[in-house]
């Protein structure tokens, strides 16, 4: 490289030069959308909660209601029935599997659901209501006879609005003998808290 | 006086920043979408406590003075405006009654404009401060008929968020409450449990 290829590179040049400002200003504007939306998610995003007794015993098992303005989604759990069942006589046995088969059901149906999952909730029908409460004291006193420690109760998550469907139930609940022993517990909700089906089928019992 | 400010650097920490903000924000989402949060929920049990009723609504909160609407609704009884399931005034911080045989004494609200807002409760000096603080946890528990009711979908202009801070506040004295929620088709109702199975008021929260 001789001396005046040298010197030719470090001349001052008409090369092309860009103005930086007008990336400079986008990337400030999506950096304050980016922090704006941050912010937002972290208030505002819905928060998958999961109730459970306060004070809990290892033994107690929630059945959730979610009391919603339109009705009610119903959450039971199946996680532990399965071992229940293999320390019950061949006719609890049965009359488990039939309960287990129903609830494994109820969660698929609302797993399958299409949308926010709060769009789920249905008015509680009475017969519904009455079954759930059979359905509960019958596994309780199966459990009590096979000296299995379980038990099942009942937590009530009210959001906004969601009231009406509570009374309907607790309504109900007053004039059957299945809810006598049935322990109850209830919480208001704030509307963007959301339930969290998966880990109820994380476990799925008997597939 | 072209090249006074080099925007060479802050154009780098800048396009930086925005790159650590979208990592921010993907985290984020994808830890939100697993996160459960477990909400532990005190239990109903059976008590020899007397019950103090109070009521949350529009986020603010009053104590019901059981002795006064009593005596206020039997005076309204006696003039003849309580019969036919008619609602009356009860003359106390806005509230109306319904006396009917299923349901007792049944409480509605028209305006909460004169009741204290909740935020009252951590003023010193504030009346429904003082009237929960007279609460003996040995004799007396906490009952709050709460309003699910808001316009919004959110817990604003509910009684929840009273009804939260009040427990919050009788938790620390070790105060056991309970509560329910109500609106207008369901209202509050104060009975006897040997009228209907319905009267029966629980705490709910172990106050410990």
């Amino acid at each position: 490289m001789n001396r005046a290829t040298r010197h030719a590179r470090y001349l001052p040049d008409n090369k092309l030069e860009i103005s930086l400002f007008p990336f400079l200003s986008i990337f400030l504007c999506v950096m304050g959308v980016l922090s704006f939306i941050n912010i937002l998610n972290s208030f505002s995003a819905p928060q998958k909660i999961e109730m459970s007794a306060q004070l809990e015993q290892g033994y107690k098992v929630a059945y959730q209601i979610f009391n919603l303005p339109d009705g009610v989604i119903r959450v039971p759990p199946i996680k532990h029935l399965r071992n229940l069942q293999k320390a019950l006589d061949e006719e609890g046995k049965s009359i488990l599997e039939d309960i287990i088969a129903q609830r494994e059901q109820q969660i698929r149906r609302l797993e399958s659901y299409k949308g926010p999952i709060k769009q789920a909730a249905r008015e509680p029908e009475v017969d519904d209501i009455l079954e759930m409460l059979h359905n509960i004291r019958t596994i309780n006193e199966l459990a009590l006879k096979a000296n299995y420690l379980y038990e099942e109760f009942l937590l009530f998550g009210i959001y906004p609005n969601g009231g009406q469907a509570y009374q309907k139930i607790r309504d109900v609940m007053t004039f059957t003998q299945d809810s006598a022993s049935i322990t109850v517990g209830l919480e208001p909700l704030d509307s963007n808290w959301t339930l969290n089906l998966k880990r109820h089928t994380d476990q799925p019992q008997g597939k | 006086m072209k090249n006074l400010i080099s925007l060479d650097s802050l154009t780098d920490i800048v396009s930086n920043s925005v790159g650590i903000l979208i990592i921010f924000a993907v985290i984020n989402l994808i830890h939100d979408n697993n996160k459960t949060y477990q909400l532990e929920i005190p239990l109903e049990h059976e008590t020899d406590l007397a019950p103090v009723f109070f009521m949350c609504k529009d986020d603010r909160i009053i104590k019901m003075d059981t002795d006064t609407l009593f005596t206020n609704a039997a005076m309204q009884a006696t003039h003849g405006v309580a019969g036919a399931k008619r609602i009356f005034p009860l003359d106390y911080k806005g509230l109306f009654g319904k006396i009917d045989k299923q349901n007792g004494i049944s409480f509605y609200v028209n305006d909460t404009r004169e009741w204290p807002p909740f935020q009252a409760i951590e003023k010193r000096s504030s009346d429904i401060r003082k009237a929960l603080q007279e609460i003996d946890p040995k004799k007396q528990f906490a009952y709050f008929f709460v309003y699910d009711t808001s316009n919004e979908d959110s817990a604003n202009g509910s009684g929840f968020e009273a009804f939260r801070t009040a427990r919050e506040f009788l938790k620390q004295r070790a105060v056991k409450s309970g509560w329910q929620p109500v609106n207008s088709e369901a209202p509050a109702r104060i009975c006897d449990l040997s009228f209907s199975p319905r009267c029966s008021y629980l705490p709910s929260y172990l106050g410990n």
